[in-house]
Parts: structure tokens; sequence; C-alpha cells
């Protein structure tokens, strides 16, 4: 699909889910964000952003508004709903186990 | 939650499309990337497909997986669809009867707005207010000055003859006015409706409009029949227009639409037909409207009381009609309405149970079902479904098994209800359409999504519950015991229904049946009035004596038990308010002679008596007054008084099921005679018929024995009870399967049990009886509950059971040993298998 390198499957909505736990964003911050913090390897393209945002909505874990943008452009802000809280702690510490056991793995040999 | 999200999703779907696009945009702008990574569209799709898809794909999935485990258990899967689908095919069959007769509109272009219009009697009979219509100069005014309609019709009907009719049926033509077809809302095929001009009472003129059955069916559907003359009651009338399709208002024939005024062309020598024409004393006739846009029926109807007032002091009448607007459905404005409703009701009752039976019994196949697949339930929870997932997947099977079942159920609906409905009516297939159409459609759906849940919700709970083994024979036992309550209710009510009919056809009817031939007469309808046929009947009388020799004969309207007509009547000292109904038959003197009706008291009529006020009542109007006096008395009949001069014992000739008032009044001359005679030989009934064709030339002759309208009354009671059997039969078949899947599985169940018994010395037939005890008492059960509805509901048809009392302790017996038999033969095989284990290999069971 995209040119850019794909970020581990399953991993973008817990990476956004981490990002808004910083505080509301719209999707082009969230995409800045994840760049920005990890120093340009994590590059989001639209088609995997929006989609991915459209999960969290549909699961309920985040939550939209309208609002005007810092140059006063209409824009949508995402904010984290309490189950969405829930569901990045949970995910954390099954990422963080997950990362252990390969980790591990990768030890042993 | 996630699903109240996706169906808000759902209804505000282009709002969300919206602001999903404009999202995107407002990213490419602002990351001055015009054209980032990836198609924006794509992006779009992406994200809009979140929403949806996942959940189709599972639905999809569900589906699929669904029908390739029904096709594996192809024998389950027919016997569920075979049993479903034919409840629900009855049930559908029922329903789409009586959405034709009683649900579905008028045929023409926005039916809502039509209404039909009655008069409402002041004073109710037997606490009925009867609904008639307005005579025709009323409903000339009416449509005249009416604005709160934008049009009224007539439905007036005349049988009138091309001479193509069978003996006996003529055609049915509707007179109207002249913008009938454009205040309808009907399409002509070719041609027009009729001109304003062509409906002036002072200068009738012979044009018409056929129907397009008969124009299809008679005419060949030629399309050059514009203009062409074809004779009506002998009378050439041109043809003007060919409706669109066959047009029916009211479930009855419409063969062919005249204008009102070309009435006195019909029947050129009636001068009352004038006066129907012009009299606002004459008889009411049905007639119907269009709102005019915006108007409520309310306001309709006060208007147009105000305008009835307004004719009726114009014409000297006092007071004014209550007049009410109805739905222009069939059985609006019927009469006979409420009793057909009770049928339906009863009916209706009938087939849902079929239907909860049918459930009841794929119900306990399932439970057996969800046994056997307890493994692959495990199996899916231990890989990580959650039991809603599996109790949704074990429902969509249910629902695939239930809308195959509606499938099967719509095909029924196609072709059952014409077929029993000919057969209940004894008459051709009736004029109106009797298929499934839109709303009897939504109904399979929605009674299929009922019947998945009736049948699939418990046990894919049950099935799916941790520890399910116990509480699953419980189930069971609950379904068994519904499946035998509902069958002995059907069993029940069609025992009685058979038994009635089985009396009534061997009752003395209290007249002499047996020999007895009833000419029918068809007069030459142009040639006649009131005094053409009273001289006809007069002269049949008399020349008839000549013929007949020693033989009985008489002359009546119409022969006993073919129809009914009633009137009303009260005491002189009563007031209108005790109204009550009572049959009314015309007869000749000899009538009660030729027919062994013994005269109680009195005389019968004489040659004298014609035209006279005087009538013979029978016993049971005859107890109005004390010590058999009743001779002499006085009897106000349809507003008129009349002296009773004899009093006629009771006979079953009007109604089979019970014997009400009746009287009995000379011929009036409004109605053809038909001619009864007791004779031995058919060389006298032919002489009778050359009489009538030599005294009026044109007439047409058909003899038929008495018998044959006897026959034709218990033949669609007869009918009707053998559909009852039916179900009843059918309800008995799934019980006796539903209670050998019971045994068996007990048996099944106990398999080790039973072998360490029989190991300990028992003998066979007390295990077996043990066995068969234990689920029996489920049996049991559902005779008694099924006993105690049988006898509040069969109080529902009492009314059809002619004289058999509903509590009939017969039938019930009879019942009971046929459940009881049909529960041995179900516990027969069981047992059988039962009484063969091995102990040895029974303790190595499982």
């Amino acid at each position: 699909m995209g040119t850019a390198p794909e970020i581990l499957p399953g991993t973008l909505d817990l990476l956004i889910l981490r990002t808004l736990g910083g505080g509301t964003k719209h999707g082009y911050g969230i995409a800045q964000h994840l760049k920005l913090v990890s120093e340009d390897v994590l590059q989001v393209g639209e088609s995997s952003l929006y989609p991915a945002l459209q999960r969290l909505l549909l699961n309920g874990w985040v939550k939209a508004e309208w609002g005007a943008s810092e140059n006063n452009r209409r824009a949508r802000y995402y904010t984290l709903t309490t189950a969405g809280r829930k569901q990045l702690t949970r995910e954390r510490q099954e990422f963080d186990r997950m990362i252990g056991a390969i980790h591990k793995v990768f030890e042993s040999a | 939650m996630k699903t109240v999200r996706r169906i808000r999703y759902f209804f505000r779907q282009r709002q969300m499309e919206r602001e999903l696009a404009e999202e995107i945009e407002f990213h490419r702008r602002i990351s001055g990337q015009p054209r980032e990574m990836g198609n924006i569209t794509q992006a779009r799709e992406d994200a809009r497909a979140v929403w949806i898809w996942p959940w189709l794909q599972s639905v999809w999935q569900d589906v699929g997986y669904a029908i390739r485990n029904l096709r594996r258990q192809p024998g389950f899967t027919l016997m569920a669809l075979l049993a479903l689908g034919t409840a629900i095919g009855l049930n559908t069959s029922l329903v789409t009867v009586f959405n034709a007769v009683a649900l579905r509109p008028w045929p023409v272009k926005d039916p809502s707005r039509t209404v039909r219009i009655f008069t409402r009697s002041p004073q109710p009979t037997n606490g009925v207010y009867g609904l008639t219509g307005v005579s025709i100069a009323e409903f000339r005014y009416l449509a005249e000055h009416t604005r709160a309609l934008s049009g009224i019709v007539s439905l007036a009907q005349r049988r009138v003859y091309f001479g193509f009719e069978p003996f006996g049926k003529g055609s049915t033509a509707i007179l109207v006015g002249a913008d009938h077809f454009r205040v309808l809302g009907a399409d002509l095929l070719i041609g027009r409706g009729f001109l304003p001009e062509e409906d002036r009472p002072a200068a009738p003129e012979a044009v018409m409009v056929l129907n397009y059955g008969v124009w299809r069916d008679h005419f060949g559907s030629d399309p050059a029949i514009l203009g062409k003359r074809i004779p009506v009651n002998d009378v050439p009338f041109t043809v003007v227009g060919v409706s669109a399709e066959t047009l029916t208002l009211n479930g009855g024939r419409e063969d062919v639409w005249i204008p009102l005024s070309a009435n006195q062309l019909l029947f050129p020598n009636d001068p009352s037909q004038r006066d129907w024409l012009s009299s606002p004393r004459a008889c009411c006739e049905p007639i119907g409207g269009r709102l005019a846009p915006g108007v409520t029926r309310d306001r309709a109807r006060a208007e147009l009381e105000v305008l009835s007032s307004q004719f009726r002091s114009a014409q000297g009448a006092q007071g004014s009609a209550i007049f009410v607007l109805t739905d222009p459905k069939i059985l609006a404005g019927d009469p006979e309405a409420s009793p057909i409703m009770r049928i339906f009701g009863a009916m209706f009752v009938g087939v849902t149970l079929i239907v909860l039976l049918a459930c009841a019994n794929v119900g306990n196949l399932l439970v057996a079902r969800a046994a056997a697949r307890q493994r692959e339930i495990e199996v899916r929870r231990a890989i990580g479904a959650g039991r809603a997932r599996i109790v949704r997947q074990l429902l969509t099977e249910s629902l695939v098994l239930a809308l195959g079942a509606a499938g099967i159920g719509v095909l029924i609906a196609f072709r059952f209800p014409a077929f029993a409905l000919a057969r209940l009516t004894d008459d051709e297939v009736p004029s109106f359409p009797l298929t499934p159409d839109a709303t009897v459609l939504a109904y399979v759906i929605g009674l299929a999504l009922f019947a998945c849940l009736c049948f699939g919700l418990a046990p894919a709970l049950h099935g799916t519950h941790p520890r399910p083994m116990r509480s699953r024979l419980k189930l069971r036992s609950w379904l068994l015991a519904s499946q035998v309550a509902l069958s002995v209710i059907l069993l029940t009510g069609a025992g009685l229904m058979l038994e009635g009919v089985r009396r009534a056809a061997h009752r003395d009817l209290g007249f002499t049946i047996d020999g007895v031939r009833v000419t029918n007469l068809e007069l030459p309808a142009s040639a006649l009035n009131q005094t053409v046929i009273r001289s006809f009947a007069a002269n049949l009388q008399s020349e008839l004596l000549g013929v007949t020799g020693s033989d009985h004969f008489a002359l009546t309207v119409r022969a006993p038990l073919e129809n009914n007509w009633s009137t009303s009547y009260r005491l002189p000292q009563e007031t209108r308010e005790q109204l009550k109904r009572i049959d009314n038959q015309q007869v000749s003197p000899g009538y009660f002679e030729t027919l062994g009706i013994p005269l109680v008291s009195g005389r019968d009529f004489g040659p004298g008596d014609a035209g006279r006020p005087v009538i013979v009542v029978n016993e049971t109007v005859a107890r109005h007054w004390e010590h058999n006096d009743a001779v002499g008395k006085t009897l106000v009949v349809a507003g008129t008084p009349r002296e009773i001069i004899g009093v006629a014992k009771n006979t079953y000739a009007e109604r089979l099921d019970q014997i009400g008032p009746v009287l009995y009044q000379p011929l009036t001359g409004w109605d053809s005679p038909k001619v009864i005679l007791r004779s031995g030989t058919q060389e006298t009934a032919s002489k009778v018929e050359d009489v009538a064709r030599r005294i009026l030339p044109g007439t047409r002759v058909q003899t038929v024995p008495l018998s044959t309208y006897v026959d034709r009354r218990l033949g669609a009671s007869r009918a009707g009870a053998q559909i009852a059997g039916l179900l009843g039969v059918f309800a008995l078949a799934l019980a006796t399967v539903g209670m050998f899947g019971v045994f068996a599985y007990a048996v099944q169940q106990r398999t080790k049990e039973i072998g360490i018994r029989m190991a300990l010395g028992a003998r066979p037939a007390q295990v077996v009886g043990a066995v068969i005890a234990s689920s029996s008492r489920a049996i049991a059960a559902g005779l008694v509950v099924g006993f105690m509805a049988a006898l509040v509901g069969s109080r529902l048809i009492a009314q059809y059971l002619y004289g058999v009392s509903p509590l009939d302790p017969r039938t019930y017996l009879l019942v009971a040993a046929i459940l009881a038999s049909a529960a041995l033969a179900a516990s027969y095989l069981p047992s059988h298998r039962a009484a063969k284990i091995d102990p040895l290999t029974a303790l190595r069971h499982e």
C-alpha cells in the first residue's frame, strides 16, 4: 500500500490512544505528534490514520468534536473517553507483556 | 453500545461522511502536501468501511456457516422446514384471505382518500345498527352540492343478461353517475368514461363500459369493440370503454358499468324502475366517494348530514339521516361482518396454535441437536468465542430455517386460499384477488422472526449454558407438554365441528326432502315488472293444477336452505328499539303441504290472500302469545302491521344450526318465483318446465332435487370441519414426533441406569415402565391443560356446532383416546430399545 514503513500491525490504535492521553488533538496533530516523538520513524498517512480513528469512534474509546484550529480553520478534535483510558491501560499492559516475551525469545538465542 | 453507535451512524451516514471528507481535506491542506501518501478516496472508503463492513462480514459468515450446518443434517432440516413451512403456510393463507376482504383498499389511485358512505338506522335491530345507503334522488343531490368530497359515486347494482351467462347467474351491472371513473381514480384501457349528456333521465343513452375481465373472456379482447352495439337485456348498448384491469370494489362481481339514467332502458316494462331513479322514497343504494384535499372524514360526514336534511326538508320529509363514513374495505358495512370477524378470529387462533406447535416441535429437535453439538460448542468456547457470539450463531441458524420456512409458507399462500375458499363457498373462484401482497409478505417476515425466537432462543440459551444437562430435559418436557396441549385444543375443536356436521346431516330437518324437486326459472329480464311477475305466478299456479295431477306443488321465491332473507319485526305494543330480525319467506298456497310441514293452528294461504297483509309464522314467533293463540294477532313487519293467519311447525328449512323466528308471506311479485314439486316422476317435472316456458316465452328453466340445497349448505360446514380436522391431524403428527423424540432421548440418557437395574434383576417391563412414566408426566400435564383450554375455547365455535354442546363428553373422550394411542405408538420404539439393553454393554456406555 504505502511507501512508508508499516507500523507493527495493531499498534496504531494503541499509539493514537497514548497520544490522546496527553490531551485533545486533531487528526493532523496526532500524525505530527507521532512523527515528532518517534524522530521521523513513525510516519502515519491519512489512509491508515482515519480508518483507525473511525474504529476508535465505533468502539467508543474516543469522542470527536469540531473546533477552531490554530490558524482558525474548522478541525475535528479527538478526546480520550473513560472507556478509552481503560482500554489504553489494558492494551499497554498486553503490549508490554508481548514485547517482553519477544525480547526473551531473542535473548535466549 | 457498539450496536447503538453503529445504528446511529447508519441514520446520520451522510453527515458523517461529509465530516470525514472535510477532516481529511483539512489534514491535506495543513500538511502542505496536496498528494500525500495514498489516495484520498481510498482513505475515505477505508475509514467508512470500519462502521459497516466487519459486521456485515460476520453476519454473512454466520449465514454461510448456518447453511453448511443445515445441509449437513438433511433429515432434520427437511423435517423442520416441512413442519414450520406448512404451519406458516396455513397461517399466511388465512391472513391472505383476511387481508383481501378486510384490509385491502379499493384498487384505485390514492385509495386512502376514498370512503364508503352509509346512513345508519336510528334504531338498532337485535342490538345492531343497520347500515344502508340513500335513494338515487338523494345521491344526485349530495353529489351536486358536496364540497367536502371531490365526488360521490353510486355503487347500485342490477342483475342483467348479455346472454352468455350460465343458468341462474346473470351479469352484474353497476349503475353509475357520469363522473364515476374520474372520481374513483380508475383508468380505462381503451375508450372513455361517460359524458354528462349520457346520464340525463329525460334522454337516457344506451352506453356502457365493460370490465376488463368480461371484455377478455367474452369478447376475445377485441380492440375494435368501441362503438359496437351489444344487447343487454335484449336492448342494444354501445360500448364506449373498457376498464384497465378487472376492477371490483367490494368483492362482488362488476361486469359492466351503465349510466344511472339508462336503467329505464334496461327494464322498459317496469315503471317502478323509473320511480327508483327519481323518487326520494325509493330504497337505499350503496354509495362511496373521494374526500376533497385536506378534508377529514368527520367534516365530510357533517357536511353530508347538513345536505341530507336540506334535501329531506325540501321533499317535505322529517329529520335527517345519520351518516357513517368507513374505509372502503370489502367487509365494511356488511351486516355479516362481525360474525365473519369472529370466524376469522377463531380460525386465526387455530392457525396460530399450529405455528406455535411447529415451533415447539422444531425447538425440541434443536434441543436434541444441541446435545449432539455440545462438543462443537465447547471447542468454539475454548478458542475464545463468547456465549453471546455462540447464541448469535445458533440464532442465525434458526433464522435461516425460519426464513426458508416462510418461503415455503408464501408458496402455499399463493395456492391454498383460492382452493379452500372455492370448497367452502361452493362457488366459482371469488372475483377479488386472493394472493399475498406486500402487507402479507411483511406479515410473513414478522411471523418468521417471531417463530425463530420462539423455537430458537430457548434451545440456544440452554445449549450454551455451562451445565445444561438437567435443565435440558426439563425444557424438553415443557415443550412436549405444550405440544400435547396444543394438539388437544385443535383436535377437540375439529372433533366437535365434525360431530356437529355429522349430526346435522342425520337430523330430521322437519320438512320433506326426498322426492322433492325444485324448478328454477329465469324470466326474460326486459319483459319484467311486478304485474308481469304476479300474473305469471297466478297463471303458473292455475295451469300447473292441470299437469301435476295428484302431486303436491307450490311456488316460492327461494328453496329451503337456498339462502336467507330477513327483515325486522316487533309486537304492536313494543317500541322501535325492540326490533328483532326474522327470516322471511314468500310462498304460494300449498307450500306447507308440499314440504310436509304441519300447521299447528290456523290455516294455509288461500287464493284470495295474494296481496293481503297476512302472514303465517313459525312456532318460535307464536311463543310470544300464551296458549298457542297467535292466530288472529298482529305482528309489525318492516313497519307494516300484518295479521297472523296460521302457525307452522318449526323446521330447519331456513338455517341448519338453529331455529329462529320465521315468517311466511304471499308472493309479492317483486321476485321471480320457482316451483317446488313433490313428485315421483321426472315426467311431471318436465311438464312443469314446459308450462312455465309456454306462459312466458324466453323463460329459461332448470330442475334440481331439493337435496342439492341441503347438501350445499352442509358442504360448506363439512369443508370447514375438514379443514379444522386437517389442522388437528397435522398437530397430532407433530406432537407424536415430539413425544417420540422425548422418549428416545430419555432412554438414551438413562441407558446406564437401565443397565444397572437390569443387572440387579429388574424385569424389562418394569424398567421400561419407569422410563416412560417419568416422561409421561409432561404428556399428562399437556392433556390436562389442553382440555381445560378446549373447554373454554370451544365456546367460541359453539354456533357452528349445530347444537352439539361445546362440552360434548364423547368428543373429549375420543381425543383423549387418540392422544393416548399416539403416545403409546411414540413410546413403542424407544421402550423396545430400552428392553433390549444388554447390562454389560450399558455399563460400558459413554
